[in-house]
């Protein structure tokens, strides 16, 4: 799994791309690096799943991680261009009904104002 | 009129019931016809072959009757391929009858081969017309009828004999020439009998084939004695009982050697003497047999049923050639213990054991009844004598030579220890073919139908069909519960082609954002399949692992909580969501706890989708709301099913609430159908535990939740002592109720009246369900359908199967209750009873 950081305005967006697995865990995971963000007072973050081929129930969890620490201090983190098929498991979760997604960055960055 | 009086008189010595008058005197007429003018023929058959030819020539008589017999068996069965059965046995009569002119006219020519040849005709003469004789009952009777007349009806033939040979005592020495005319005469009024006999099953017949639609009753007969001897050979049932005529056969040949034997040895006076002492013996024998057919055999029968009747002749003949047998080694043989065996034999032989055997016959269809009637009563019959003179031949040159022989002594206490052996093989046939009988009894029954609940259970998976209308129902009001519906489907391996067919019909309606629509696709769909397809297995996996990560737990904390608080008719979906969703989770996970809120949800949706999901986390600490779920009538099919998965875990918990009398009747009631869902035997023990104190209001519930558990587990075990006791009590409830329905003292209002008759059909079933759990249940429920709804023949075949499988103190009980009788004689019974009961009660009190 890749992660690449980029910045619009006050707004973090992390573009994923390959496998979010278990099995294939980076040095630094993607909740450590949203985390950082955070520290570094960061409250808006964005994560674009355009290029993900793959995500299992680890990722979905680093997902929920982020989320939970972005709003624990007051933040907003959006998930932008996920596959159908990860809608349809966060439909079944109910997670839909927690996480804000979007079809597009454009319009995930301006639902930030 | 005339037949009520004649069934009246009747009524005495016979069991009879409305219309079986006519056709038992007829058939009690027609043994009686045949019987007396052999008795007559027997007597001159013996006086003129011992005058004419001595004693010495008998073994030419026994051999010619044996050699012959054969020959007449293949004559017979030809005949019986040509001619219809009333066209046989009219023939055959006819042919005696002019036989016996045909005799009377040889024997005053005085010619000295007459006597030879009239001793052969008279075998064949008694073994024709006695076996065609059977051969007509087993034809016109089932086997209850048999049971209750075959006394009445095998009467005719000591009563026959008796007065056949009481005439020929009489005859003999004023006029004997009047024997044979007298004898034909006798035989001439049988033939009108059966002449008479066969009209009225010709019209008996033709109403039935009338009701029947045309449909010829019974087939005709047509097999040659090739067939008679493969259809027994074939048959292991007529096998056994060919081996059971043979044992009996060479016993009674072996126990006649011993009776004349000692007779010879003991009665002194010349030849005489010895006549008289026989004429005497035969006539005492044949009264004695007489009043043991018309007196015991059908009580016995009745009381001791197949298996018991089988085994009472035997054990007789066993301890009798056992007493001779003691007695000979002993060296203290007297008269007294011969005539006592003899008597006994030759008395059981033409009562009980005729009657039995000829019962034996009354399961095997009518078809292989004829045929193994002509290879068994005529062929087997002289073999088995065959062979038991050469074994008595074998052993009486044998004996002789061993050591401290004594004579006839000697040799009587080796063949007691022969016949000993052969009994013991015979008892052994016995039991055997006791169990067969049985077993084809059942067989005439064919089960009616299958419970509605079992036919449910086995062919609809309601959890299934209810989760795809759940499915179908949430596509339109929420995609992310209709997405949860479709994954339960897939969990559940249930979201078949058929089933995508189904949900997705009429797919425009659904809102394009519901990606609902991507499990219509590919693997998890009916569309092509793509690279982004998710494997149902993936799926499944993912799913369950994301659900009870402690950040997913987490992270929905807030939202169930916000969710749960909003009572708006708005929230409502969110709410069945949320129930659903927690279904998904582990028992453990801090969500499941949510559940509790959403069971007391107002909102029958959303506390449906909670009872689902409570089910399929059984949690112990859902189960008093579930429990108390029981009690509203829109959710208690719901909440019993998700009881029902607890299992035997619940099981303690069900007893207690079936058993608190202050609880709702109906919840009580549904724990007791909970409790037959488990179905184990500690579930079975609390059922039986609550059965006696039920009371009115539950006892048809429990009765059925016993019965539910014995279906689905044979191996379960019910308290006897508090079956029968049930019995007894739903017997006198429904005995109560049939009188009070038909006492005429006061008629009940029409509804309440309904309401009895209601009651009646319940404690029936309520009987069977009952004996079903001490019983083959299979059995008692082909015994309950084929009373309720079956024909005359079914409803006997029923009685005869519970006849031969309850035991006597629960037989005496219900058989007042089951027995096919008119109602006015049921109602009698039930009368009795029931002060049967109350003095029971009374004695005990």
């Amino acid at each position: 799994m890749r992660i690449e950081a980029r910045h619009k305005n006050d707004i973090v967006i992390f573009d994923l791309e390959g496998e979010i697995k278990r099995s294939d865990i980076t040095d630094v995971t993607l909740h450590q690096l949203v985390k950082e963000q955070l520290d570094s007072g960061k409250r808006k973050i964005i994560l674009n799943f355009d290029a993900v081929e793959f995500i299992d129930s680890f990722g979905v969890g680093e997902i929920l991680a982020s989320y939970i620490s972005t709003h624990n201090l007051g933040g907003k983190l959006k998930l932008v261009k996920i596959s159908k098929k990860l809608f349809l498991i966060f439909q079944v979760t109910m997670l839909t009904k927690v996480l804000d997604i979007y079809e597009e960055e454009e319009t995930a960055l301006k639902s930030f104002f | 009129m005339a037949k009520n009086r004649l069934r009246s008189a009747l009524s005495h010595v016979v069991d009879l019931k409305p219309g079986e008058e006519v056709i038992a005197v007829f058939l009690f007429l027609y043994f009686f016809f045949i019987t007396s003018p052999y008795y007559i023929i027997k007597s001159l058959r013996n006086a003129s072959y011992l005058s004419g030819l001595g004693d010495e020539k008998l073994p030419l008589a026994y051999f010619l009757t044996a050699i012959l017999m054969g020959f007449i068996v293949t004559f017979h069965s030809r005949l019986q391929v040509r001619l219809p059965r009333s066209r046989l046995i009219i023939f055959s009569l006819v042919f005696f009858f002019s036989n016996i002119i045909l005799f009377w006219w040889l024997f005053e020519r005085g010619w000295k081969w007459v006597p030879v040849v009239f001793w052969v005709w008279a075998n064949i003469f008694a073994i024709v017309l006695v076996t065609q004789f059977w051969i007509l009952v087993n034809d016109v009777f089932n086997p209850r009828e048999a049971k209750r007349m075959i006394g009445f009806i095998g009467s005719g033939a000591q009563l026959g004999a008796i007065l056949g040979g009481f005439l020929a005592g009489v005859l003999a020495k004023k006029a004997s020439g009047l024997l044979l005319p007298l004898a034909a005469g006798m035989l001439g009024l049988g033939i009108l009998v059966v002449s008479a006999i066969f009209k009225r099953q010709r019209q008996k017949t033709e109403e039935t084939d009338k009701e029947a639609g045309g449909k010829p009753s019974r087939p005709a007969g047509k097999v040659g004695f090739r067939d008679a001897f493969e259809t027994t050979r074939k048959s292991p049932y007529l096998v056994l009982l060919s081996g059971i005529m043979m044992a009996t056969l060479v016993v009674s040949t072996l126990i006649d050697w011993q009776f004349n034997s000692i007779v010879q040895n003991k009665v002194a006076g010349g030849e005489h003497n010895l006549t008289s002492f026989f004429g005497y013996f035969n006539a005492g024998t044949m009264f004695f047999a007489f009043l043991f057919q018309l007196l015991l055999t059908s009580p016995i029968i009745k009381g001791l049923g197949i298996r018991g009747s089988l085994l009472l002749y035997p054990f007789i003949l066993f301890v009798g050639t056992g007493g001779i047998g003691l007695a000979a080694l002993a060296g203290v043989i007297t008269l007294a213990p011969a005539i006592l065996i003899k008597a006994s034999d030759k008395g059981l032989a033409y009562s009980l054991n005729q009657s039995v055997r000829e019962l034996l016959y009354i399961p095997i269809s009518p078809e292989q009844k004829y045929k193994s009637k002509i290879f068994i009563d005529m062929f087997l019959n002289r073999f088995a004598k065959g062979l038991g003179a050469v074994i008595l031949a074998v052993l009486l040159w044998l004996v002789p030579r061993a050591p401290g022989n004594q004579g006839g002594q000697g040799a009587i206490r080796y063949i007691s220890l022969i016949v000993l052996a052969i009994i013991a093989v015979w008892v052994f046939l016995n039991f055997r073919i006791g169990r067969e009988y049985a077993n084809l009894v059942k067989a005439k029954l064919q089960k009616q139908y299958e419970r509605g609940d079992l036919l449910v259970d086995q062919r609809l998976d309601v959890d299934f069909t209810k989760l795809v209308f759940d499915t179908v129902e949430s596509k339109n009001r929420s995609s992310v519960l209709y997405s949860m519906n479709l994954f339960d489907l897939i969990r559940r391996d249930k979201l078949t082609p058929e089933v995508r067919k189904l949900i997705s019909y009429r797919t425009d309606e659904i809102r394009a954002a519901s990606l609902g629509g991507m499990f219509e696709q590919t693997e998890t769909g009916l569309g092509p399949q793509t690279e982004d397809e998710l494997s149902e297995d993936v799926l499944k996996k993912e799913v369950s692992e994301i659900m009870n990560l402690d950040v997913y737990q987490d992270v929905m904390k807030d939202y169930l909580e916000k969710t749960l608080a909003d009572k708006s008719a708005g929230a409502e979906v969110a709410r069945m969501e949320a129930a659903k969703a927690i279904g998904f989770m582990g028992s453990r996970a801090p969500l499941a706890g949510k559940l509790e809120d959403l069971l007391e949800d107002e909102s029958p949706d959303v506390c449906r989708y909670a009872i689902l999901s409570a089910a399929a986390l059984k949690r112990r600490v859902d189960v008093p709301v579930l429990v108390q779920k029981l009690k509203s009538p829109a959710l208690r099919e719901d909440a019993m099913d998700a009881l029902r998965k607890f299992g035997p875990r619940i099981a303690g918990t069900m007893s207690d609430y079936l058993a608190d009398r202050g609880e709702d009747t109906e919840l009580r009631k549904t724990a007791a159908a909970i409790l037959a869902s488990i179905g184990t035997q500690e579930a079975a023990d609390y059922l039986s535990w609550e059965l006696t104190g039920a009371g009115d209001a539950l006892v048809d519930e429990v009765i059925d939740a016993l019965d539910r558990i014995r279906t689905a587990d044979s191996r379960v075990r019910f308290p006897g002592e508090t079956i029968r006791l049930m019995i007894s009590k739903e017997t006198r409830l429904y005995c109560q109720d049939l009188v009070d329905l038909h006492s005429g003292v006061q008629p009940l209002e029409e509804s309440a009246s309904r309401r009895r008759e209601k009651r009646l059909s319940d404690s029936l079933w309520n009987i069977f369900k009952l004996l079903g759990l001490i019983y083959p249940q299979e059995d008692m429920i082909k015994a309950y359908q084929n009373l309720k709804v079956g024909t005359k023949n079914s409803i006997a075949y029923s009685l005869e199967l519970l006849d031969n499988i309850l035991e006597r103190d629960i037989r005496d009980v219900i058989f007042p209750v089951v027995e096919d009788l008119p109602l006015e004689e049921k109602v009698k019974r039930c009368r009795n009873l029931l002060a049967g009961f109350r003095s029971g009660r009374d004695s005990a009190g």
